[in-house]
């Protein structure tokens, strides 16, 4: 069975990474592939965007399955089918079994904290902090990949071997470093404990832990054992499956590391029941959820009453489909597909232009990136609807901003030479850039009739390519702000 | 008669039929010159492969231009992301049949690329010239931007440019533009077309494209230039977007002087050669001829 498991684990764990680099334009205008999938069976996802938006999310009910298995079968997602779980397991397998010792196995009341860990969390998604992405292993373990090791790992590629196997164009994304440095955290903590952030911190764990509390699987350690604690040496979930009465079956990952492990044969899995209605104490004290709670009512309100909560931030261009920015903020999980799967690597994280709400959530800088006119991709892998899937048409004329010429920087403004590639790159019908001729003089002292551009506001969508081709490079002549845009009511310009 | 009477007369003999050989193949007038050797050929039909080429043909066929082991680039418009009814990118039938002439004329490999200005991957597929290439058997490239050469150019406002080295390692070069109306430069022909295969920042190209046209096009020397007017976009150019904008000429011009196929497209617009300063520009430095009239011109019309 331990066997099955690893199995099982490898071929989800190379399922994930295949759908994520699958999460790229490949010459059809739909994902061909269902991406966002691991994301759509998260009932952790589902939970807190309920909380946060008091909607229930189409998609998301996906995640009943993976419901129905824990309340069945117990934690066996975070033994058999997490991504994150068997990254984990992959590295622990280089540590030598001398070094295990029980205290691995045993369950440990410290193990309690994640369960803190989650009703902050759920406290944040009542006041539309929708936090629950940073911690979900699912959605770090996406935005890790995505936004830090593929493209340092496509950095690596190119440069020895001079071609890319990732992806199609070198990636960028600002604050790579940090979300290498998360995962890095996360993976190197196995060092201390293995699977410590399964044990002590995953919200995602805890809550498929509490969905376990009768669920019909028994753990028996029969009259073989000698008590010599293999077991515990070698457990992952820090159950305790050195005796069936103190097992802790919201803890047990089902990874039958225990049943291999012992020298007697004592361990054996199997159903009961009877057992299943008599659940055990989760371990929390009632002192300890009220601190928290109380902790949560405290902290959050100070954080949103920032005066940035009311006024408009002109940074903030939201990819196209995005709902207005209150709904967008607490669907968000900075998952970070949309920023994978974006074709020209505009959709960037922001860190705090948004508020401390916002961070890591998806915002359009055309100097690295425009939005590509005919391209809807990243309506098609938000998994929670934080940006709506559209049509190609209801794209094409939504506006995501504004664009604006400053004519002190604008070289047929400032300088009397011709250019206006602004208006030969803006892709609508009719351009929203036209031109009037204006006569000007040249330097050298002749008549000579000029184009200047001008900004069409009723048919700007704000893509921002006029921003990306414009030739004043090191700060556009011509730029996007989010003013105009059509998701919001306020942030409007003409009448 | 004697040995030398006897080989005088065969020389004789030999002259004369010479000449009546050559003779019968002289027809009267400019269409003969037409026939012989034409400075531009201008085929008129609506279907764009035939029309294209019986052009070819009529100029000499392919043969005369690709030899047999040719590493050959084909140099369609495939700049933006628009499918091909909106006229803003080359015919991708016209592309396809291009490359069929070149393998049969034993070309040993046909290249197909462009520096895109949008996503190149979406320009491919949306333009169709990625699937026509393909299928006639081209190779389909994809440019990295950063291996380019820095050539010089002996021009007014330019003095070097990188120019893409995928480009600078063929053999021959067909030049295969769209014709197009364009804001800045009035209007987007052959010349222009070279932009797609450069480096550099070609934002700063346009600043004075009365000068950076021509001398653009001063580092190619085009095998051919086919010059798509099968649908010419007449309005918001040069991305188009709406068919509105298209018309339909059902016209190919191949020639190989790059000047004066420039200068027969700005009559499809209505306009006259001179109009153009990057055409009367590229004149001067001496690329081509501007002046239609000095031109032949064969013309015909394909079923």
């Amino acid at each position: 069975m331990k066997i099955l498991r690893r199995i099982s684990q490898i071929i989800f764990l190379f399922l994930f990474l295949f759908l994520l680099i699958q999460t790229e334009y490949r010459g059809r205008d739909s994902i061909a592939y269902p991406v966002k999938i691991f994301l759509e069976l998260d009932p952790l996802v589902f939970i807190a965007t309920l909380i946060a938006t008091h909607k229930v999310i189409g998609g998301l009910l996906l995640c009943l399955f993976v419901v129905a298995i824990t309340v069945t079968v117990g934690r066996i997602f975070c033994g058999w089918v997490c991504p994150l779980g068997s990254l984990h397991n992959a590295l622990s397998f280089a540590k030598r079994k001398r070094y295990l010792n029980q205290a691995q196995g045993q369950y440990d009341s410290a193990q309690a904290v994640k369960y803190y860990v989650l009703i902050f969390l759920l406290i944040g998604a009542l006041f539309s902090f929708q936090f629950i992405g940073i911690f979900d292993p699912l959605s770090l373990l996406i935005r890790s990949l995505s936004l830090a090791v593929f493209p340092a790992l496509s950095f690596l590629t190119e440069l020895t071997l001079r071609k890319n196997f990732l992806s199609f164009r070198q990636p960028y994304y600002r604050d790579a470093v940090l979300f290498g440095l998360i995962l890095l955290g996360v993976l190197l903590v196995n060092i201390k404990r293995r699977r410590l952030w399964c044990k002590y911190i995953c919200p995602l764990g805890t809550l498929l832990g509490l969905l376990s509390f009768c669920n019909i699987v028994k753990l028996k350690v029969n009259e073989q054992c000698n008590s010599c604690m293999s077991c515990c040496a070698v457990c992952q979930g820090g159950c305790s499956p050195n005796s069936s009465k103190d097992w802790r079956r919201q803890e047990c990952f089902i990874c039958f590391n225990c049943v291999k492990e012992c020298p007697k044969k004592a361990i054996s899995f199997g159903f009961s029941f009877t057992d299943a209605l008599r659940p055990n104490a989760v371990d929390i004290k009632r002192r300890h959820i009220i601190q928290s709670l109380l902790g949560g009512l405290f902290i959050f309100p100070l954080l949103k009453i920032n005066p940035s909560a009311k006024l408009e931030s002109p940074g903030l261009i939201r990819p196209p489909g995005s709902k207005n920015e209150g709904e967008f903020l607490s669907r968000c999980i900075r998952c970070s597909e949309c920023m994978k799967v974006c074709l020209t690597g505009g959709l960037q994280p922001v860190t705090f232009e948004a508020g401390i709400e916002g961070i890591w959530t998806p915002v359009l800088v055309p100097r690295i990136g425009y939005c590509e006119f005919n391209c809807t991709l990243c309506s098609q892998v938000c998994p929670t609807g934080a940006i709506g899937k559209i049509s190609l048409k209801e794209k094409q004329h939504l506006k995501i901003g504004l664009a604006f010429i400053d004519k002190n920087r604008c070289l047929p403004h400032a300088f009397g030479i011709d250019c206006i590639v602004c208006e030969e790159h803006c892709p609508t019908s009719p351009k929203a850039i036209r031109f009037k001729e204006v006569r000007t003089m040249t330097e050298g002292g002749t008549e000579a009739l000029l184009k200047q551009p001008l900004v069409d506001p009723g048919r700007c969508i704000g893509c921002g390519i006029c921003e990306y081709k414009c030739p004043v490079i090191d700060r556009p002549a011509i730029y996007i702000t989010s003013i105009n845009e059509s998701r919001s009511n306020n942030n409007v310009l003409t009448v | 008669m004697d040995r030398r009477e006897f080989i005088k007369m065969l020389l004789a003999g030999a002259a004369g039929l010479s000449a009546l050989n050559v003779a019968g193949k002289f027809k009267t007038g400019l269409d003969a010159l037409a026939d012989f050797a034409p400075d531009l050929v201008v085929a008129k039909g609506s279907r764009a492969e035939s029309v294209v080429e019986e052009a070819v043909n009529a100029f000499g066929g392919m043969k005369r231009f690709i030899a047999r082991g040719d590493r050959v680039l084909i140099k369609p418009n495939i700049a933006w992301d628009r499918a091909p009814q909106f006229a803003a990118t080359t015919n991708p039938a016209l592309v396809g049949m291009l490359v069929r002439l070149c393998l049969e004329a034993g070309a040993k490999e046909v290249f197909v690329f462009d520096r895109t200005c949008n996503d190149p991957r979406r320009c491919y597929v949306t333009t169709e010239i990625g699937k026509a290439s393909q299928d006639a058997g081209a190779r389909l490239v994809y440019i990295d931007e950063s291996k380019v050469k820095e050539c010089p150019i002996n021009g007014n406002v330019l003095k070097n440019w990188p120019v893409l080295t995928d480009v600078l390692e063929t053999d021959k070069i067909i030049n295969v533009p769209i014709a197009k109306v364009h804001g800045l430069s009035k209007l987007t022909l052959g010349m222009k077309n070279w932009f797609g295969a450069i480096g550099g920042n070609r934002s700063r190209l346009h600043q004075r494209t009365e000068y950076t046209i021509p001398e653009i096009a001063s580092l190619f020397k085009p095998t051919l230039v086919v010059l798509d007017a099968i649908r010419i976009l007449t309005q918001n150019g040069p991305l188009g977007g709406d068919e509105s904008y298209v018309e339909r000429r059902n016209t190919v011009v191949v020639g190989q002087d790059q000047v004066a196929v420039d200068a027969y497209g700005t009559t499809l617009f209505g306009l006259k050669p001179q109009d153009m300063g990057f055409i009367v520009n590229a004149n001067k430095m001496g690329l081509g001829e501007m002046d239609l009239s000095k031109l032949t011109i064969k013309t015909l019309e394909v079923a």
